[in-house]
């Protein structure tokens, strides 16, 4: 970012705007705000931001050299790494594809995970790398709410956790174990699906061990827990949901990524478990951590109305109003903070917040009771503790977010996760993501002709149905139809003139 | 055959006869399959880009009754493409970039897709085609079938179609490149009707080809006659079994043997254009000057003094008179000056000589005819130098008969050396004997069909004429091409230049042999005429080894990429080590200077 300018024209407004100018993607992302932000702060958008953004910059870079003793931000160097300080190291990459059937409307129908296992360093093509593929038909499922649009989340979230908990298990030396995405989402809104029958958890669990004790070791560990500790803190009827062994998609979800969090901490060096997300909208660091010190330190100083007079405004006087009103995220502060090989302090984040009270349906029932998920919140049973950071790879991306266990995350391990995220990363400078995700992503990857030749198989099913009169009702055979030629026409059924 | 015919194919798990994946598999056919064209999936490096290849189908009759026909499905590899789809571009970038071994990383090498596009040749019955010909396929090989190297007795028996019922017109020239076990033979007939071009950069192997089509073609005693620019062919004739057939010609001229036409051609090209009035008393004088010289042994010694003594020339007593240009120079110049001068007494002794009462002209014409014997002692000198150095790189001690049709003869192998003459008069001497040669044929006269090979066409055949004798050249070239194949006469035309040469000419070439070319100009003006030669063939141009060649057109079944087999012969300019020939004149040197004091010695 300041290959171009000295040290202290970065601090300053001008040198601002043109890292702005430089850097296409935040220009345009500054653009659709300034579009989106109320008409009083359109005027001097970009200004006002670049006025901002430069006196952030100096404030960190006061606290670098010693002239702030209450930092904002604390930014960090990655230290310098090369691939001959990662090498024999074994990393596996985890990412999860959806593959969607065209009809009258995208219909998601198959769900594969992919991981891609390799060994730093090693020549032998055989032994230096594995693929694996964890896939799920969404149809054979018995739980889980189909008719909620995140069903296919829940899905795809358990199955990539077991993917990884399985690559953990499997492989002894395993250093580096990364998820594309979250390590765990905002888990309240998953809250609420029917649970996974056992047979669900069997179609997962197929790929899951080589050993199919291995496999059942696990569900009975679960579903152990689950009836001693878990289900009776979450529902008044923990014996009826032991006794049909049914699976609350949350609890199972938290009961994995336990699980994964243990055995990384087994190790003799405990693994590096991250996840990697890009383009995230998060605001949580800047709402929680930057404008709050910023709000702090002027309030300390008596300059509450900073903001307000910076803008012209009378209600930017809290980080959240600040952040609502200017919709400003943590990718892009981050990525006028940041410079390309800089990383930011790292921060326990809030995931589970929405984790409340909510009303379920056991699997085959109509009648929905109430749960209480909260139960799930951090702590012995629920979900672990999530830490995360910022790490600005190349000038012309957007940072990543790094999350890891918190309880795994001392300074030396956090550090270490971001030197290898960095390096991987570095082989995609027009991404800024690490490669080995997009080599995972590729192989999860369902193939378009896969499922254009899936959508073609049942609309030609569908059509020899309604040609040879084995669908009468009228009504179904309109709707039929117009799914079937909604999309690609076919002679056989074009409309009435 | 059914092939041609519509008929459907039968998955290969219906067919009761559906063998296992053969031993010599090669790959799976994938995507959308063609009857002219297909991709498979590649086992790991099983094959080369134009290996032949097979795929067994059955097809059943379109209206369902008969049983299924077996056939067999013959492809050639076009293209191989090898892709790691998991190895992004912009990674290898930073690798370069960084220096860094991709094994040190976390990139994956390992899955990589190797696809193959073939070109469907045909199809025939599986078990019983020994005719070797292939029928077009109207219905394409099913996606999932087992794609297979077939074993070289079926390749051989493809390759060589129904030459196989046609010995006696194959000329075993090449093996297939891929497969060095397998020959390659071509139709001879197709050769040598219907034309035939070599086409290759230098150093590529066209005259090795070419000789070694010759030496085939001669050792059916088809007659042959051969331009030979630059002493190519001089060694033809240490083949044992052509010594008795190779017959070496250098291309002096007896001007006064040739029709005054022809002399005007050759003057013109080796000094300059005939001016309008010494164009228009060019035949009256040139038929003087041969009645003048044809005298008998006494006449010629008196009209050489004569002759002498009336220019004040002492140098024509010295070396007397010989029926060259130089005589001519002299004759045309007594006549100038006898005109100019009004001395008729000496005109009467010419026209008495010659029998010939139009050598008295004006005045003002005489004036003007003065600077046409220096035209013509230009020429003279030009041609006895050219003469001189293509007797001595041709070795040969037969001049052109007059009677050039007579080069054409039953089991001879006719090499006109035409090294040491300028373009122009190659041209022209090129000229004269092709065009002597077409008109006997056209005319009866000469009974034997015959093959005309023109090695550096481009200079005999360009596409644009610079000089008159190239465009005499290039007209005969293209009445040959063009109407040869009825009067029996064949056309092998050889050039490094393509991109330079006749594109009509080029076209009516009914057969080709392409080797190495790297010039891009070339590339495109072959891919341009050559219809026969597809994309993905002339992609590979560039690339091939030297000796390797592309046959296309109606000397082979199909094209193939082919490694052309020795000749016999030798080349005269087959290159010696530079530095080994240095060291050897160095060391003959040597010996010459140690010679005498080692004779003092003793």
């Amino acid at each position: 970012m300041n290959d171009h300018q000295p040290s202290n024209r970065r601090l300053t407004e001008a040198g601002v705007q043109e890292d702005l100018q430089r850097q296409p993607h935040l220009f345009v992302r500054l653009a659709e705000n300034a579009l989106t932000v109320a008409e009083s702060l359109r005027g001097n958008y970009f200004k006002n931001t670049a006025t901002f953004i430069a006196a952030l910059r100096k404030a960190i870079a006061d606290t670098q050299q010693g002239r702030r003793t209450d930092p904002i931000l604390e930014v960090r160097r990655v230290p310098e790494t090369s691939w001959a300080d990662v090498q024999d190291e074994v990393v596996t990459f985890i990412d999860g594809g959806v593959g969607q059937v065209q009809l009258a409307s995208q219909v998601p129908i198959l769900l594969r995970v992919g991981s891609y296992r390799v060994r730093t360093g090693e020549r032998r093509l055989s032994e230096r790398e594995q693929f694996g593929y964890y896939p799920v038909i969404l149809g054979d499922l018995e739980g889980g709410s189909k008719e909620r649009k995140d069903f296919i989340d829940i899905v795809r979230i358990t199955a990539e956790l077991l993917a990884g908990l399985s690559a953990l298990e499997r492989t002894p030396d395993l250093r580096v174990l990364i998820f594309h995405g979250p390590l765990t989402y905002l888990v309240g809104s998953y809250a609420g699906h029917t649970p996974f029958t056992e047979r669900d958890i069997d179609l997962f669990l197929r790929q899951y061990a080589q050993d199919a004790q291995i496999a059942r070791a696990l569900k009975e560990d679960f579903l152990r827990q689950a009836h001693v500790d878990i289900y009776p803190k979450i529902t008044k009827r923990p014996d009826e949901w032991a006794r049909q062994r049914i699976f609350e998609p949350l609890s199972f979800i938290a009961f994995l990524l336990r699980r994964l969090c243990e055995r990384a901490r087994q190790r003799p060096v405990p693994a590096y478990i991250v996840g990697v997300v890009e383009r995230g909208n998060l605001r949580e660091l800047s709402e929680t951590i930057l404008l709050e010190r910023v709000f702090r330190g002027l309030r300390q100083k008596g300059n509450i109305d900073y903001f307000n007079n910076m803008y012209g405004r009378t209600d930017l006087s809290t980080p959240k109003a600040l952040l609502d009103r200017l919709g400003y995220t943590d990718a892009l502060l981050m990525a006028m903070l940041l410079e390309p090989g800089q990383y930011s302090e790292s921060w326990s984040m809030n995931k589970f917040d929405g984790l409340r009270r909510g009303e379920v349906a056991l699997p085959g029932l109509a009648d929905e009771e109430l749960v209480n998920f909260e139960a799930l919140k951090p702590g012995p049973f629920g979900f672990p503790r999530i830490r995360g950071c910022y790490l600005h790879v190349s000038e012309i991306t957007e940072p990543v977010r790094i999350e890891v266990f918190d309880e795994l995350a001392d300074a030396d391990y956090l550090e270490n996760v971001v030197r290898r995220v960095y390096l991987y990363s570095r082989l995609l400078p027009g991404y800024g993501f690490p490669v080995g995700l997009d080599i995972a992503d590729k192989y999860a990857h369902i193939p378009t002709w896969l499922t254009n030749a899936y959508s073609k198989l049942i609309r030609y099913h569908l059509g020899i149905s309604l040609q040879q009169g084995e669908i009468s009702d009228a009504e179904m055979r309109r709707v039929l139809v117009q799914a079937i030629y909604m999309t690609h026409r076919d002679w056989l059924f074009r409309p009435e003139p | 055959m059914a092939t041609s015919r519509s008929n459907r194919a039968l998955p290969n798990s219906q067919s009761p006869a559906a063998p296992a994946a053969p031993p010599s598999y090669v790959g799976t056919i994938v995507g959308e399959s063609a009857s002219r064209e297909f991709r498979m999936a590649v086992a790991q490096e099983a094959i080369r880009e134009q290996d032949l290849v097979a795929v067994d189908a059955e097809l059943r009759p379109t209206d369902g009754q008969g049983p299924p026909e077996s056939i067999r499905v013959w492809a050639k590899v076009q293209r191989i493409e090898r892709l790691n789809p998991l190895f992004p571009s912009e990674a290898g970038h930073e690798l370069a970039a960084t220096r860094t071994n991709p094994f040190e990383t976390v990139l994956s090498l390992s899955r990589e897709m190797v696809t193959a596009v073939c070109q469907v040749l045909g199809a025939e019955p599986r078990g019983n085609n020994p005719r070797g010909k292939l029928d077009q396929l109207r219905y394409p090989p099913q996606p999932a079938s087992s794609v297979y190297r077939p074993g070289s007795e079926d390749m051989a028996r493809v390759v060589l179609g129904e030459l196989a019922q046609r010995a006696n017109r194959a000329l075993d020239i090449a093996t297939l490149s891929n497969r060095p076990e397998v020959s390659v033979s071509v139709d001879g007939h197709a050769i040598v009707t219907r034309h035939l071009a070599i086409l290759a950069m230098t150093g590529a192997g066209k005259s090795w080809t070419a000789r070694r089509i010759i030496e085939q073609l001669a050792a059916k005693n088809y007659p042959i006659v051969i331009f030979d620019p630059h002493g190519d062919y001089s060694r033809l004739s240490e083949v044992p079994a052509l010594r008795q057939k190779v017959k070496r010609y250098y291309a002096q001229f007896p001007v006064f043997e040739q029709d005054s036409e022809t002399v005007v051609k050759v003057v013109e090209s080796l000094g300059w254009e005939l001016a309008k009035t010494h164009r228009s008393h060019f035949d009256t004088l040139f038929e003087a000057a041969r009645a003048f010289i044809k005298a008998p042994a006494p006449q010629i010694q008196e009209r050489t003094e004569w002759l002498s003594d009336y220019l004040r020339n002492s140098k024509i007593k010295e070396y007397g008179l010989k029926p060259d240009l130089y005589f001519f120079g002299d004759f045309v110049q007594a006549v100038s000056a006898a005109n100019a001068a009004e001395d008729f007494d000496s005109l009467s002794v010419l026209i008495e000589w010659c029998k010939q009462d139009d050598l008295r002209i004006n005045k003002q014409n005489a004036k003007w005819l003065e600077t046409f014997p220096n035209n013509l002692r230009t020429a003279a000198k030009r041609l006895r130098l050219m003469e001189k150095t293509n007797q001595k790189i041709s070795g040969s001690l037969d001049p052109l008969p007059n009677d050039r049709t007579e080069i054409v003869q039953y089991g001879q192998v006719s090499v006109v050396s035409l090294a040491g003459y300028t373009g122009d008069f190659q041209a022209t001497i090129y000229n004269l004997i092709a065009n002597d040669i077409f008109q006997a044929r056209v005319q009866e006269k000469l009974k034997l069909p015959v093959l005309l090979v023109l090695e550096e066409a481009h200079n005999f055949v360009p596409g644009r004429a610079n000089t008159p004798a190239e465009e005499r050249s290039i007209a005969i070239t293209k009445q040959i091409a063009q109407e040869g194949r009825k009067f029996g006469i064949g056309l092998v035309m050889i050039s490094q230049r393509p991109s330079r040469l006749d594109e009509t000419t080029l076209s009516q070439c009914n057969s080709y042999i392409i080797m190495r070319l790297v010039n891009p100009a070339d590339q495109n003006f072959v891919r341009k005429v050559i219809e026969s030669l597809g994309e993905d063939e002339a992609r590979l141009l560039p690339d091939l080894d030297v000796g390797e060649a592309l046959l296309s057109g109606q000397l082979i079944n199909f094209p193939v990429l082919v490694r052309i087999k020795p000749p016999e012969s030798q080349g005269e300019r087959e290159e010696e080590d530079a530095f080994k020939a240095l060291e050897d004149a160095y060391r003959s040197l040597q010996q010459g200077a140690r010679q005498p004091q080692e004779v003092r010695g003793w």
